[in-house]
């Protein structure tokens, strides 16, 4: 057992947080695969408690205050009883009978380890920079949980039936239930660190503040439960004493940055979810393709939306995945080919609507349409040069007869996938449409048939 | 007739019964988890319940078991096995399941044989409309219940009651509804004695109540058998209200019946073909009367109940909860529903419609909007409903998008983009939205016109848009 503790030793004393969670890592190293097996054979039941203790307290390269040696004595044996259960769950799928449950054994010692830490961080006995440590086994216990509500699908109905007094029939549609008790523990673990009273800064569990609402982020974004998110950014920006953002790690700036931003965007608040994803993009890890192509993936349709910008062949070629989905769209987008954008949106719509972008998406059609009406604009060519006008300052035909429009639109729609027919009526309803929502200036008037365009800027932003 | 024909009574407690709850809030016999308000919530149900049955006297109440242990002894079974009744005379599933049985046999369904003709009838697809009104503009919705007259129960399958019938969750929700009950108990105190004001784990009550029509009332105790109808009995309870509400179109007393009926459906716990067909007919009425609430409350059930493949139409109110959720504005849902599609859901004609819809509103093509609201009502397509709801949010946003676009339309072209049936019903529409002072008479060499100079309303037609879409709030909602 001291060989075994020995890494926890000497992590302690390096004083790197992130050293000593990895000792409480239900993964063992890539170096020393064999570091579970190795400490959960260096025990058994009856005298773990008293192996541990021995090797904490007794060890020659550290000397931990007792309260702390107390703690870690404690948290030790729950996790040394939850890598057993581990242990037995990967023995078990490497035996092919992963059906009896054992994932929730495994979740609920994993949860044990993650309640002790919570307990000794909220009683003092642990120093607050073990927060990270904290993060670490909630993290993993995110991961045990998902694990463990697979599993229970498999055995439990997924409709609970109304046993009680109800009117109705059905109470509840029940899934994710593990995942849904998780997600309290680490809402306990986010409180932990949020109400931190320690006046000195640097001693303060305030550090781990965002590295916790990430981790609440994800399980409630899992969860389909995203609204709850919302609380934990109003309760962080209430807070007055919070650190200052930019002294946080990277880490947790870059993931807190890209939910905050998306949840914006969930809530078509188009302008904040740029500023935040932005953000998000400047600082991202360059290595870390897997991470910037998660932020464009929404931060490519809020620029759609905010800017009516699309992203250039360069930034889509870096991300082949991006470029398959995004590309067709912005294709299309860009030569105004309505056919083709909606046969582009239908091809990746399974996609699009698990990422939640398909409804933003769909507005890009807008765009094309903006781009296909002002090649009509610029087809119909220049009013004829008046007496003394310089060819340079000769004006384009701003009345245009709504027919140009409708034959351009005709073409644009026609072919596979759109299977529209369009009467004159709705091309001007989706005329109307540019104007309304600023796209193209001017007014259509029936009585003679006709677009009038702005003189100037008929078609905002493009030059035109 | 009332659902509680005992009331309770006054009693005079003896020393007994004293001693027995004085021991109960005894600090020493606390049990962790348990507290102090389950503990009297289930003190007050005991002696209540042989109160009632005048057993006070012959129960040796210093060996009784104190009200914690029983909690903390149910909730231990309740996670291993079905909690069975404790002595409250509770069916337990065993006997339950032997009396569904009898039930089945003894009902007086006749052997299914034209199976097809009332499946037609039951048949969700739209039928040739003979005359130029929708059928569903006429309030027959006779035609869709009809067919449940002499139903038979074949496909019912006998209702498994496994183990997991009561399972944790089921525990916490009585837990929670415990809570619940526990705030408005002093409401309930009404002749000064201890109302059994909190449901027990109970196992399926097998009805006894033979009469067809009985009024709702929401249920604060465990019901009792003679006030539940049997299967065979509601049956023909559906039969009579379909018939009812073709003849007497009276939605408060059927919407009260409906409710009545779901509740005997849920104590005695029958989740067959005919419980989808109880709620299925009962959200169609809601939705044809507009009642969103108790629609919402059955699409709800509904929902679940269609994963169960008991039959029904799980189609037409897909089609239902896309358009629910177009009016509600709720994208997060939306996009939920829309990642649940499969492609044998998309090719159906309602849900196509109903797709439609949410797609020409998400791009503002008014135009299409108001063609596919045609289109509902001259096929008959019951969604027709859900868009009347919010048919006037978005005449207002097209009046809004046309203000802004142009400068004078006729009346003419209004009441054919906005899908007016008269052009005297979107002059109304417009006048009672404040736009009088935008209608103007023309007179050309082909007659007299009516214009509207619609951009100058266009601050009007703005402000009255944003204020139809800032208030769906409808109770009931998930």
């Amino acid at each position: 057992m001291q060989a075994a503790l020995q890494p926890f030793h000497d992590a302690h004393a390096s004083g790197q947080a992130w050293r000593v969670a990895y000792t409480l890592s239900p993964v063992p190293p890539h170096d020393d695969p064999g570091r579970l097996y190795d400490f959960y054979r260096a025990s058994n039941e009856h005298q773990v408690e008293g192996d541990i203790r021995y090797a904490l307290k007794y060890s020659q390269t550290s000397k931990l205050p007792p309260k702390e040696s107390g703690a870690w004595t404690d948290i030790f044996v729950i996790y040394w009883r939850a890598v057993g259960e581990i242990l037995r769950a990967e023995e078990a799928s490497n035996q092919g009978r992963m059906n009896d449950g054992q994932w929730i054994n495994v979740y609920d010692a994993w949860k044990e380890v993650a309640n002790a830490i919570i307990k000794y961080i909220s009683n003092g006995a642990l120093p607050p920079w073990t927060v990270m440590c904290m993060y670490s086994v909630g993290n993993h216990l995110r991961l045990f949980a998902m694990k463990a509500d697979t599993q229970l699908a498999q055995v439990e109905p997924s409709v609970t039936f109304s046993t009680g007094l109800q009117d109705d029939v059905v109470t509840g549609v029940a899934k994710n239930n593990k995942l849904e008790e998780a997600a309290r523990v680490f809402n306990k673990m986010f409180a932990l660190c949020l109400g931190d009273r320690n006046p000195d800064i640097n001693e303060s569990r305030k550090w781990g503040v965002y590295c916790m609402a990430n981790l609440l982020f994800k399980t409630y974004f899992k969860l389909k439960a995203i609204s709850l998110s919302k609380n934990v950014v109003k309760s962080i920006e209430a807070q007055v004493d919070l650190p200052m953002f930019d002294l946080y790690p990277q880490s947790h700036k870059i993931t807190y940055r890209y939910y905050v931003g998306i949840l914006a965007f969930l809530q078509e608040d188009y302008a904040n979810a740029e500023q935040h994803l932005t953000e998000a993009w400047d600082h991202c890890f360059p290595e870390s393709t897997k991470n910037q192509e998660l932020i464009l993936t929404y931060l490519i349709p809020c620029r759609l939306i905010t800017k009516h910008n699309i992203p250039s062949p360069a930034l889509l070629a870096a991300f082949p995945h991006l470029q398959n989905i995004f590309g067709p769209l912005v294709t299309c987008i860009k030569s105004g080919d309505l056919s083709g954008f909606d046969n582009a949106l239908l091809a990746s719509e399974p996609e699009f609507v698990k990422r939640r972008i398909y409804l933003t998406l769909e507005r890009g059609r807008d765009i094309a349409l903006r781009n296909l009406l002002r090649r009509v604009f610029l087809a119909a060519g220049f009013e004829e040069l008046k007496e003394g006008q310089a060819a340079k300052d000769r004006m384009r035909k701003t009345r245009l007869p709504i027919e140009h429009f409708a034959t351009a639109l005709r073409m644009g729609t026609r072919g596979e996938g759109s299977g529209q027919v369009l009467d004159d009526d709705e091309v001007e309803c989706l005329l109307a449409n540019m104007i309304y929502k600023g796209l193209m200036k001017g007014y259509i008037s029936r009585d003679h048939g006709m677009v009038v365009l702005n003189k100037k800027g008929a078609f905002p932003g493009t030059g035109v | 007739m009332p659902p509680d024909s005992t009331p309770p009574k006054k009693v005079e407690w003896t020393q007994a019964v004293r001693d027995y709850v004085s021991r109960a809030f005894d600090s020493d016999n606390i049990i962790e988890g348990i507290s102090k308000e389950e503990t009297q919530v289930r003190a007050k149900e005991i002696i209540q319940y042989f109160a009632e049955r005048n057993m006070q006297e012959s129960i040796d109440w210093a060996d009784y078991p104190l009200p914690q242990q029983l909690l903390a002894e149910e909730r231990k079974r309740a996670n291993a096995a079905p909690a069975v009744a404790l002595g409250y005379g509770y069916a337990n599933n065993a006997h339950v399941n032997s009396s569904n049985g009898t039930t089945n046999s003894s009902s007086p369904a006749p052997p299914q044989s034209k199976k097809r003709k009332s499946q037609g009838l039951d048949d969700p697809q739209p039928r040739p409309t003979e005359t130029s009104i929708p059928p569903w503009r006429k309030t027959n919705l006779e035609a869709r219940i009809t067919y449940a007259d002499g139903h038979t129960e074949k496909r019912h399958k006998k209702s498994a009651f496994t183990e997991d019938t009561l399972s944790k969750l089921d525990q916490a929700d009585l837990e929670k509804r415990k809570q619940r009950f526990q705030l408005g108990k002093n409401g309930n105190k009404s002749n000064g004695s201890p109302l059994p004001d909190v449901d027990m784990p109970t196992g399926p009550v097998v009805g006894l109540n033979q009469s067809l029509e009985k009024s709702y009332f929401r249920l604060t105790a465990p019901p009792k058998a003679e006030t539940v109808r049997p299967l065979r009995v509601l049956e023909k309870t559906l039969g009579l209200l379909t018939k009812k509400w073709r003849e007497e179109n009276n939605y408060n007393y059927i919407c009260n019946q409906f409710k009545s009926l779901r509740q005997d459906l849920t104590v005695q716990h029958i989740k067959n073909s005919f419980t989808v067909k109880v709620y299925e007919i009962h959200a169609r009425i809601a939705l044809e009367k507009g009642d969103l609430g108790e629609y919402n409350q059955c699409q709800t059930q509904l929902r679940a109940l269609y994963t169960q493949n008991l039959g029904g139409h799980p189609h037409e109110f897909l089609a239902y909860r896309i358009l629910y959720f177009v009016y509600t504005c709720n994208k997060a849902d939306m996009n939920d529903l829309l990642a649940e599609l499969t492609p044998t859901d998309k090719a159906n004609d309602w849900i196509k419609h109903a797709l439609e819809v949410r797609s020409a509103l998400a791009l503002g093509n008014y135009h299409k909007f108001f063609r596919l609201y045609l289109e509902a009502n001259a096929k008959a397509y019951m969604g027709g409903y859900l868009m009347d709801m919010f048919v006037e949010r978005e005449r207002l946003t097209a009046l809004a998008n046309i203000s802004r676009s142009y400068i004078a339309v006729t009346i003419r072209f209004l009441t054919a983009e906005l899908a007016f049936e008269k052009e005297s019903d979107c002059r109304e529409f417009l006048e009672s939205h404040g736009a009088q002072h935008l209608i103007e008479e023309m007179v050309d060499a082909s007659g007299t016109h009516l214009r509207v100079k619609v951009k100058g309303g266009a601050s009007i037609f703005e402000s009255l848009r944003s204020t139809a879409f800032s208030k769906v709030d409808i109770k009931g909602q998930i």
